[in-house]
């Protein structure tokens, strides 16, 4: 029997931010939201992200990318989905412009909807490392953009095949507690 | 800041230039030993050898053999072998265009001219008068088949009967080609490690030129598969792939299994094959022992194919 990823754990990964917001009295800006991404010689692949901020610098968040809401909407993509979590790093947080850089941990599988296929890896953990940039659109909204390399992919032995090292993604949020801060 | 910048982009432009790598005689890369077809195309090309077929010639099947990616007509060699004096089909060994000749024309070539020799044997196999055409692609083979599938090549023209894939590249296994944009300028070439006997049928040496001709045909027809492909009638497809492949990746038998129907809706037959060999019907000149496993599986391929094409 393969690993699923249950609907109960992907629920419970993506309400994380949240109890540690509710944790914390919720003074710290909780950034909800959509992310679109595409790796690069794959799939898009799009989902929710979430991130609580527990220090001016420091940020933690889950996030769901699926391609069943990308790339195999309505094609013969492979239905694939990512869920991870994350701690972040923000360099100039009094800035508008504030890079950081993110490391990713998860878990990934693919759907290969046939028997035959059954031999295949279709499972994988998923550590991946992030840079990019975020800026407040206007606040509570806010736009975060970045590049990322996963550390571990499929090579034709182990791992899933279309699991790709680099990633480009775009994530739109909207602060949900701390709705004046930038 | 700006001084050590332009350090480092002098340093890497300087990497970059004069990339070629040093052939020895012996190498295929080297250009002083072609591969064989290029001599003798009789021996290879159906069309070649009996361009004037009676009508009972020309209704008996003639599979045209297409090998992969930096390889030469010896990877559908043993085919022939194997076939020896069969008289109930024909085998076309097609060199695929910049192959099996020297590191220069290699580089030189895009993916377009790899696929140009295999339009034209099929265009002179159908002005000849040849009704039975099918085909057998290992690896990147297999990749410009599909290609030509998807472009409608096969509209207006008489319909291969058979379609059969060893070792279909759709994904490579090594996942570092999607960014040969960015590597590939500054390493210049890939290397592979071959027996001597591979040396003399395989390019050593991959121009990242032709990495990214091959990137760039890998795309394409991912995409064309995500968007699907429809087999024309009465053609057949069979893929025969490795479990495990540290060139092609085996999850492209889930992209060509869930990307090609028939004519008539149908999926098609996807064979998984207990092997950790590229190309696992090529046993000559392996490095390494070979197993029974490896021999039966070669023998229960080729008669299966041989079987379909006869039927």
């Amino acid at each position: 029997m393969k690993p699923k990823i249950k609907p109960k754990a992907l629920l419970l990964a993506l309400l994380f931010p949240f109890f540690l917001a509710s944790a914390h009295g919720q003074q710290k800006p909780l950034d909800v939201g959509i992310r679109f991404q595409k790796t690069l010689d794959m799939y898009y692949e799009n989902g929710l992200t979430a991130q609580y901020a527990l220090s001016e610098r420091w940020a933690v968040g889950a996030h769901y990318i699926s391609s069943r809401l990308g790339s195999a909407m309505g094609s013969n993509a492979i239905k694939q989905d990512n869920i991870f979590v994350s701690g972040a790093y923000l360099f100039r947080p009094q800035r508008s412009l504030r890079p950081f850089v993110r490391a990713n941990v998860g878990f990934f599988r693919a759907d290969y909807e046939a028997e035959i296929f059954d031999n295949l890896p279709n499972t994988s953990p998923l550590a991946s490392l992030e840079t990019g940039l975020t800026y407040p659109i206007t606040p509570p909204l806010k736009v975060t953009g970045s590049v990322g390399y996963n550390a571990i992919t499929g090579d034709g032995t182990k791992g899933p095949g279309t699991l790709f090292p680099v990633f480009y993604q775009l994530s739109f949020t909207w602060n949900m507690f701390n709705q004046t801060a930038p | 800041m700006k001084k050590y910048l332009l350090i480092l982009l002098t340093g890497l432009l300087f990497i970059s230039c004069d990339k070629d790598p040093d052939l020895e005689d012996h190498m295929l890369d080297s250009g002083l030993r072609f591969d064989q077809s290029v001599y003798e195309p009789e021996k290879f090309l159906v069309s070649y050898a009996n361009p004037n077929p009676t009508p009972a010639e020309a209704q008996r099947p003639v599979l045209i053999a297409i090998h992969g990616y930096s390889a030469s007509t010896f990877e559908w060699s043993e085919f022939r072998t194997w076939a020896g004096g069969r008289t109930d089909f024909a085998i076309s060994q097609v060199l695929m265009g910049g192959h099996g000749r020297s590191y220069q024309s290699f580089k030189e070539a895009t993916w377009k001219d790899w696929r140009q020799p295999i339009m034209e044997e099929y265009e002179r196999l159908e002005q000849a008068g040849y009704q039975n055409i099918s085909f057998a692609g290992s690896s990147t083979g297999c990749t410009l088949v599909l290609e030509m599938l998807a472009n409608g090549y096969f509209n207006n023209r008489i319909q291969p009967r058979h379609i059969f894939f060893v070792d279909p590249n759709i994904i490579a296994s090594d996942k570092i080609l999607s960014l040969v944009g960015v590597v590939g300028p500054i390493i210049g070439y890939t290397e592979a490690e071959h027996t001597a006997g591979e040396a003399q049928y395989w390019y050593r040496f991959r121009p990242y030129e032709t990495l990214k001709e091959l990137r760039s045909l890998l795309n394409k027809v991912r995409k064309e598969l995500q968007k699907g492909i429809t087999l024309p009638p009465n053609t057949s497809l069979k893929v025969y792939k490795a479990e495990k492949d540290d060139v092609t990746d085996p999850v492209g038998a889930v992209l060509i299994y869930k990307g090609v129907k028939t004519s008539d809706g149908k999926t098609v037959d996807i064979s998984m094959i207990p092997s950790n060999l590229h190309v696992f019907t090529r046993l000559e000149h392996r490095e390494g022992t070979i197993t029974t496993q490896d021999g039966d599986n070669q023998q229960q391929v080729f008669e299966d194919m041989a079987t379909r094409l006869v039927r």
